[in-house]
């Protein structure tokens, strides 16, 4: 009886075993396949956030400079305006995914770009597809 | 059954050649059924693997990817930005449709060099053929804005095949094909930048126009990254 388990038992371990050996190759090969994987997506995505931030924060720092001689009250409001969006964008962690309020913050910086053109009286192109930015008025 | 068999063999001894045969083809269609059953047992597992090994590492790349991309694109969104502040300051002040065309000109330019750069980016990641990247080379559309010659171009694709080709040779030679595509990136990135002169042609054609709008320089003083 006990020879005539372990040869048993040698079949249901050899099933396990070629499994286990597929397994450590799959694995070897998904690891790396989940890297490259990752990465494209996660080029594309940061690309996309990075574009936007950076669109935000040229527009702004130029605004700054052509604000500069603010002369009247309502200039020195869409300078305060402008403060406050320059303050977030600089405060905005673009290169980490990982940030927990991603996507809350971002909101907040396109509101007061938002506002911050309502008060300009302008809306501005960045020549960027509509559907990814929110920049839809 | 194997012993109830060789039972009935020594039985009986006339029909032995009848019984080896059955003998010899049920073990190989045995043998064979065995063979079918651990070789599917390898696929699934191979299988499982594979889930297994990008469920724990597609975070991570995507992390890697994120990073990078925000990186390389950031500053031709800081470009794309100022030059629309001084698209929505010629709108305001009525200014002549000129400085505007090419102001919108100006932004296209910099949407081709974005996509161009983030093609780059794509191409690179994922280890490939010589042949494939030949062809990925073929298929890029490099940014015309600025009207090169045959020379010029041959200079930089002569250029990129070698930068691929060396690509190739560090994949081959190195053990993990992770670190070999992720240090090859930033080189591809950086040699992409100091091959395509659009960003340097655009940022001087910027600061002629914000003269000609009568601004100061100092509208441009954040783009000195570039």
């Amino acid at each position: 009886m006990a020879g005539s388990q372990d040869i048993f038992d040698a079949i249901v371990m050899a099933d396990e075993r070629f499994h286990g050996e597929g397994y450590r190759e799959g694995y070897e090969e998904g690891s790396s396949l989940g890297v490259m994987e990752g990465r494209q997506h996660g080029t594309l995505h940061g690309a996309k956030i990075g574009s936007e931030i950076g669109c935000y924060q040229g527009f702004a720092f130029a605004w700054k400079c052509l604000l500069h001689s603010c002369t009247t009250e309502k200039d020195s409001r869409k300078m305060k305006v402008l403060e406050s969006l320059i303050g977030m964008i600089q405060k905005f962690p673009y290169d980490d995914p990982t940030y927990d309020k991603l996507h809350e913050d971002l909101d907040k910086i396109r509101g007061k770009f938002k506002q911050f053109c309502s008060l300009l009286n302008v809306q501005p192109d960045f020549k960027i597809s509509a559907e990814g930015s929110g920049l839809s008025f | 059954m194997s012993w109830v068999q060789a039972a009935s063999l020594i039985q009986g001894p006339g029909d032995k050649g009848d019984v080896f045969d059955e003998e010899a083809d049920e073990s190989l269609l045995a043998q064979r059924e065995w063979q079918s059953n651990m070789q599917r047992r390898v696929k699934e597992g191979y299988r499982d693997g594979i889930d297994a090994g990008k469920a724990v590492t597609l975070q991570q790349g995507f992390n890697q990817g994120y990073k990078k991309g925000a990186e390389v694109i950031l500053n031709y969104g800081r470009l794309r930005g100022t030059l629309s502040a001084l698209l929505s300051w010629c709108h305001l002040h009525n200014n002549n449709s000129t400085l505007i065309n090419k102001i919108n000109n100006l932004l296209d330019a910099v949407g081709q060099c974005e996509e161009y750069v983030l093609k780059h980016l794509k191409s690179i990641t994922p280890p490939s053929h010589v042949v494939d990247l030949l062809d990925s080379i073929e298929d890029m559309d490099l940014c015309h804005v600025v009207p090169a010659e045959k020379k010029i171009d041959e200079a930089k694709d002569e250029r990129l095949c070698e930068n691929n080709a060396e690509f190739n040779k560090n994949c081959s030679k190195s053990h993990s094909g992770i670190d070999c595509s992720y240090v090859e990136c930033c080189r591809t990135q950086e040699h992409a930048h100091s091959e395509n002169p659009s960003p340097t042609w655009i940022l001087e054609q910027t600061a002629s126009l914000v003269k000609q709008l009568g601004l100061s320089v100092d509208v441009l003083q954040h783009l000195k990254q570039l």
